[in-house]
């Protein structure tokens, strides 16, 4: 099956290629783009309600660029124009790039310029105007808005069972407007308790169930910080929950609740009354930070990465350059955190709390991480689907606020690489282990580029109830839909999946790596390494081509035995090598 | 797969067992000791062994050498350590030792680091086994090395003939370049019409380093080149390496020793070299010692290389990885010399000149940029056999002292130097990057490197041709061994794989992925070789619809991966456009080369970007328990790119017999397959891979890196390691 998605015309002939909806607005002859790698291109640029497109005519071979406006954090003029009436405008990306063009100013000063036809577009929300995904209506045979169903993905784990119900004290989203309707909580606390729970946890996001072992009936669960606060707040109805939750599972007289957060930083959280679980408190739980920074040093880290990637990479002093911007160390702190969370819940049969401050950045990314290891479900491509719909977008991952979708406010200090990082980690295990996980590399890369193209509406909004108001599942296309309608660009040809296999990663940097196909894919220089995927499909082909053969001869083969075998009645050793008996 | 319960060390032909210490520990985890193994430690003429009481099952045994043994020559270091009255002592050959050793510890070349305890052992028999370790592993003259007893041995049979089928390498497929055809059939094989095979160093007259046989321009007569020896270091005349397709020469040359000689000579070489190109193009000269590093420095980074892999702390050399592997340099020094060898690709490739590599003695950093250059553009020298007659030609050949270098005798510190090791990590750089493109494995590569402590072969136990001849001669004669039709003792070469592994081990060597090979596909029932190269049709559909100049190499992974819509963000650019003046001819060679698809059959150059090297974890991490990926690592792909490969091979097998040609019956397949990991007999389904599986496999790191305790680093450090950077107090004792 073919989608036609994008269509390319020959855009040397100057037609764009153009998605349904999408319409040409603006477009500027004689626009320069300085390339970093290659200097100076002159062409022609034109600005849709999707993209940017750049096309260089008047060289051979023809140079384009083509970006979805989406990725776009920043428009802005640099200096003033210059004696000619040239004018020069910086464009940051959301994804490892910075473009530059030199334009010469309209000598109309009514006109707009493309550049502030580009702005109003970039930044649609703060124009008042629609994000690209309302308006773009493609049809895919799969309707991806249909992966997730929380009650049959939670049946898949068993549940409900003895312990656990599903709760519907958040139908409405009364309870906690940022959590989804459906909740997983011990039998034994009433919604009445839960309420009082939610005014006890940050955000009202009390600890409800991720995930549960289908043998050990140990639990994975999340919630948000407690309100403790300087004096020692604490809430009985909060200790006798996580109490049910421990004793939910009959395998262990412990648990372990795993804070994110560097000490310093949890205590620091008391102030604003926040805090953490004391040990007085909770008696039988044991608490454990995992020293993953916030979310202000994740962004400052991804700024020095991009500095350090693009647009070129310094030689002599790679490694300590790389070493200088943490990133690696901030994966592997969160790697790490969520295999003691899967080694606790598989080696330790204990079930475990997972939390941050608000739950939302943090703790996503562990349970989620964790989750993947233990239960080989996920690492299919539709059960990704599901994690991602589940412990991202269910649970309240404020994409809106992290990625800043078309709001041009560029310096919100809410915006943070928060999933960037998570499909990171997921990156490095598939890595360790390459037959693990059914999707490859393009499936996680196409899901980033959609982070910010805003082209699906799979990640707009900040929470199940916003997408519902919003209608986004009635008026925007699903990525899942795109991705499901042609699963074979997205499969792992090396794929085994086996069952109850648990993936324990080494979190060591020496196996930590960066992400190269992601990070410098736009420097020249770079270039993908043998393609060991394309050779094992070439040998899969190989392998269907000669059973078909054999099939086909065995079955010549057959036929002559069964002819020759009524002739020669009574000599049955002789047609046990087919071949021969015409010989 | 062998189940050890003897308490008898397994001895060599001719191995003697020199001292031997009962009830000793082999330690196993660094701090607990209830893994540890008891058993004997015997040191024999060959290596040090450990019988251990209870001996678990093998995945891969070796021929020569058991679970716990290593070779003496394999031994850098012995350490033995007194923690009660707090000593230690590195001992060398023939001292004394004033204390009793509570433990011994072993640092081995090839980065393992083994401990024993001698707690329950007998005070003096442990002292005695310590000093019978340090001494044997300091061989004062090289016909003390094992090599030579093994070799020897197999000349006492009753008529002469030889015992356990010592082959000089008939039996092989590797050429030796021992003998004029190898020349010949090389000569043959590239098209040098213009050079020949030059027989005046026969019996080593001429020069003492170089091979009786070599290659040099038709238009040097013997005379010429005898007048000219004299002028070169160690009489060494240059020598031809190679010929390009476009008849452009690759040729090695030691310096001219003769200041006043030198113009002359250098003209009349050049000259001679010009007149064997077809083109009669111009010489250029690549002086190797000016722009690489020196032996030296290459030692001092593998020294550092192996500080941070294995004798620091797990915890404490995480955290500044990066930056302490960048000052190690040893990554900086695999990039340096595989960019000097693009540049000289560059030269024969594009320029179409002849290229001559410059180097003092021309011993050491030639051989690596030699070889590189040809791996880059041959792919002849991708299969295994060819790498291996490589090696014969540019490394034990042309003189590389491998004794020196390996520093087998352990006498002179300053020549020890891992060029090899080096080399072979340039290799599987380029392996890395081009899986698919050679016949070996890493694997192959591995065990290659860690045979050069196995001191048996002809390959690593000489600095030359020459010093073999004499050594063996002499030591034939020492011992009156009668050597037969033989002029000396005939070493098996390390190709002779069969020496250290069954066949079934030797399998883990094959590449599933190899494209010249295996990979035949039957069409209208003839065999036909699959071509490697990426089909047309495949190529296009990346790019649906576009004009072929608007795609280049820099979109990252679309070029890997076909897809059919592209809603992928792109970034197109033409490469060939850049603007030139920033550019030198050989970088923009190199961007052309990128920007077309690769042909594995063809010129492969490797991605120099430093964020596309990696660090050879299959050799530097193997034995670091913290670093091993249980069921995990490239290994599990290998496992199934095997199995689908043994899949075809059944298939075509069953194919031959169907069609009645002399094929291997079904049954005998599994013995004749290339692929250590084989089909089930259920096809279409993957079997999961096996649970020993790790990233070591099938190396395994279980013993072999003891980091020391007490002793061997400061206490206080030891505990700063400890204190593991992700746990708090209550958890520090965790292990994840």
């Amino acid at each position: 099956m073919f989608f036609c998605v994008q269509v390319y015309k020959d855009p040397s002939k100057g037609e764009l290629p153009l998605l349904p909806e999408e319409h040409v607005q603006d477009s500027a002859k004689d626009v320069t783009y300085i390339c970093p790698f290659i200097g100076p291109v002159r062409g022609s640029l034109s600005v849709t309600n999707y993209r940017l497109f750049f096309r260089c005519t008047d060289r051979e071979p023809v140079f384009g660029l083509d970006l979805p406006l989406g990725v776009l954090s920043r428009v802005e003029k640099i200096g003033a124009a210059t004696s000619r009436g040239d004018v020069s405008y910086g464009l940051a990306c959301k994804d490892m790039r910075n473009l530059r063009f030199v334009h010469k100013e309209p000598e109309d000063s009514l006109k707009k310029s493309v550049f502030e036809v580009l702005m109003k577009f970039a930044f649609p929300v703060s124009n008042n105007m629609s994000l690209f995904a309302f308006e773009y209506k493609q049809v895919f045979p799969e309707n991806g808005w249909k992966v997730y169903d929380p009650l049959a993905e939670y049946k898949r784990q068993g549940l409900p069972n003895e312990s656990w119900r599903i709760s519907k004290v958040n139908d409405h989203y009364e309870l906690c407007d940022s959590y989804p309707a459906a909740l997983v909580v011990p039998v034994t606390i009433t919604d009445e308790e839960l309420r009082r729970v939610s005014s006890f946890r940050a955000k009202g996001r009390i600890p409800v169930l991720s995930w549960i072992h289908p043998e050990s009936q140990a639990a994975v669960v999340r919630a948000s910080q407690p309100m403790v606060g300087q004096n020692g707040r604490r809430c009985k109805e909060d200790e006798k929950l996580l109490q049910a939750i421990m004793d939910a599972n009959a395998q262990s007289h412990k648990m372990f609740i795993f804070d994110a957060r560097p000490s310093v930083n949890a205590a620091a959280n008391k102030m604003k009354g926040g805090g953490y679980e004391s040990e007085d408190a909770y008696q039988n739980a044991e608490l454990v930070f995992l020293d993953i920074h916030n979310i202000h040093v994740m962004r400052e880290s991804l700024r020095k990465l991009k500095e350090v990637v693009y647009p070129n990479i310094e030689d002599s002093h790679w490694l300590s350059n790389l070493e200088s911007t943490h990133w690696l160390e901030h994966i592997k702190l969160i790697l790490a955190g969520a295999l003691r969370i899967a080694d606790k819940v598989e080696s330790g049969k204990t079930s475990v709390v997972v939390h941050c401050s608000d739950g939302w950045d943090r703790t996503p990314q562990l349970t989620s991480l964790a989750l993947i290891m233990l239960d080989s479900h996920y690492r299919t491509i539709r059960g990704f689907q599901i994690l991602l719909e589940k412990e991202w977008l269910s649970f309240g991952h404020r994409f809106q606020q992290r990625v800043g979708h078309g709001d041009k406010n560029h310096t919100d200090a809410d915006r943070s690489p928060i999933f960037l990082q998570f499909i990171d980690c997921v990156w490095q295990m598939t890595r360790q282990f390459p037959a693990a996980f059914e999707f490859n590399e393009y499936f996680l890369i196409t899901i980033l580029d959609h982070l910010y193209s805003c082209l699906f509406g799979t990640f707009l909004c900040n929470s199940e109830q916003q997408r519902l108001k919003e209608e986004v599942p009635k008026h925007t296309v699903s990525l899942w839909s795109f991705v499901n309608s042609q699963l074979e660009e997205f499969v792992n040809p090396l794929y085994v999946g086996y069952p109850s296999h648990v993936l324990f990663p080494t979190v060591g940097i020496r196996h930590l790596q960066l992400w190269v196909t992601y990070y410098i894919r736009w420097n020249p220089r770079m270039r993908p390494q043998e393609p060991v995927h394309q050779r094992y499909k070439e040998l899969l082909a190989k392998r269907a081509e000669l059973q078909k053969r054999v099939e086909e001869l065995q079955r010549e083969a057959a036929n002559r035995t069964a002819s020759s075998s009524s002739e020669r009645a009574g000599s049955p050793t002789r047609s046990i090598t087919p071949v021969q008996t015409f010989v | 797969m062998a189940f050890c319960l003897l308490y008898k060390p397994v001895l060599q032909f001719c191995e003697i067992v020199v001292n031997e210490a009962n009830f000793v520990r082999k330690c196993i985890g660094a701090e607990s000791c209830q893994d540890d193994l008891w058993g004997k430690l015997v040191c024999t003429n060959f290596k040090v062994s450990f019988i251990a009481h209870n001996s678990l099952p093998r995945q891969c045994t070796h021929r020569l050498l058991g679970e716990h043994d290593i070779p003496l020559a394999c031994v850098e270091q012995v350490v033995t350590v007194n923690d009660v009255k707090g000593k230690q002592k590195i001992l060398g050959s023939n001292q004394k030792l004033k204390f009793n050793p509570t433990e011994l510890i072993l640092y081995c070349k090839d980065f393992r680091i083994i401990r024993f305890r001698f707690d329950e052992a007998g005070p003096e028999s442990a002292k005695k086994v310590c000093l019978a370790i340090a001494h044997y592993s300091h061989p004062a003259d090289p016909q003390l090395l094992f090599g030579f007893e093994y070799v020897g041995k197999r000349y006492h049979g009753s008529t002469g003939e030889r015992v356990n089928g010592v082959d000089p390498g008939g039996g092989l497929q590797t050429p030796l370049f021992d003998c004029s055809s190898d020349w010949d059939r090389e000569i043959k094989r590239t098209g040098a019409s213009e050079w020949r095979v030059c027989t005046i160093n026969q019996g080593y007259f001429i020069s003492p380093s170089l091979p009786e046989f070599f290659v040099v321009p038709v238009s040097l007569a013997d005379q010429d080149l005898k007048q000219y020896a004299c002028c070169f270091y160690s009489q060494r005349i240059p020598l031809w390496c190679w010929n390009h397709s476009s008849g452009s020469a690759l040729v090695r040359m030691s310096n001219i020793s003769d200041p006043q000689q030198q113009r002359k000579v250098e003209q009349r070489i050049s000259s001679a070299i010009t007149k064997s190109h077809p083109l009669r193009s111009d010489v250029f000269k690549s002086d190797l010692d000016k722009n690489l590093p020196n032996i030296q420095d290459i030692q001092a980074a593998l020294l550092k290389l192996r500080q941070i892999c294995v004798i620091d702390s797990f915890e404490e050399s995480e955290e500044k990885w990066l930056s302490s592997l960048e000052s190690s340099r040893w990554m900086e020094y695999v990039r340096t010399f595989l960019r000097h060898a693009v540049e000289v690709v560059y030269m024969l490739e594009s320029r179409h000149v002849s290229v001559i590599l410059l180097e003092k003695e021309d011993r050491d950093l030639s051989c690596v940029i030699s070889c590189l250059v040809q791996l880059m553009c041959d792919p002849h020298c991708r299969s295994l056999h060819s790498f291996q007659g490589l090696i014969q030609k540019e490394w034990v050949m042309a003189g590389h002292r491998f004794l020196d270098r390996c520093n087998h005798l352990k006498r002179n510190d300053k020549e020890e130097s891992p060029v090899f090791l080096l080399f072979l990590d340039c290799v599987w750089q380029l392996w890395n990057q081009y899986p698919a493109a050679f016949e070996f494995t890493e694997v192959y590569l591995t065990v290659l490197g860690d045979s050069m402590w196995v001191p048996v072969f002809s390959t690593f136990l000489f600095n030359c041709p020459r010093q073999r001849a004499e050594h063996s001669r002499d030591f034939a004669s020492s011992k009156s061994i009668h050597l037969g039709q033989d002029q000396a003792l005939c070493f098996p070469p390390v190709w002779d794989w069969s020496q250290q592994f069954s066949l079934k081990d030797q399998t883990l060597f094959n590449n599933p992925l190899y494209v010249g090979k295996i990979a035949t596909c039957v069409q209208n029932g003839t065999v036909k070789t699959f071509t490697h190269r990426r089909s047309k049709k495949n190529y296009s559909s990346t790019l649906r619809g576009l004009p072929s100049a608007l795609r280049n190499g820099s979109l990252g992974p679309n070029d890997t991966l076909t897809r059919r819509n592209s809603l992928m963000l792109r970034l197109r650019s033409d490469l060939s456009q850049v603007r030139e003046q920033q550019e030198t001819p050989s970088e923009r060679f190199v961007r052309d080369f990128f920007s077309r698809p690769v042909d594995l059959q063809g010129l492969l150059l490797p991605q120099l970007l430093p964020s596309h090297l990696s660090v050879w974890k299959l050799y530097f991490l193997r034995w670091v328990p913290e670093a091993q990926i249980p069921q995990g690592g490239p290994i599990t792909a290998f496992h199934k790119l095997s199995v689908l490969t043994d899949e075809i091979e059944m298939l075509q097998n069953q194919l031959r017999q169907y069609q009645g040609a002399a094929g291997t019956p079904n049954n005998l397949h599994a013995e004749h397959s290339k692929m250590y990991f084989k089909a089930t007999s259920t096809p279409h389904q993957s079997p999961a891979p096996p649970e020993y599986l790790s990233s070591s496999f099938p190396f395994s790191p279980v013993g072999n890196l003891c980091r020391p305790g007490i002793l061997g680093t400061p206490l206080s450090k030891l505990l700063n390691g400890a204190k593991i950077w992700l746990s708090t107090e209550t958890l520090a004792n965790e292990t994840i």
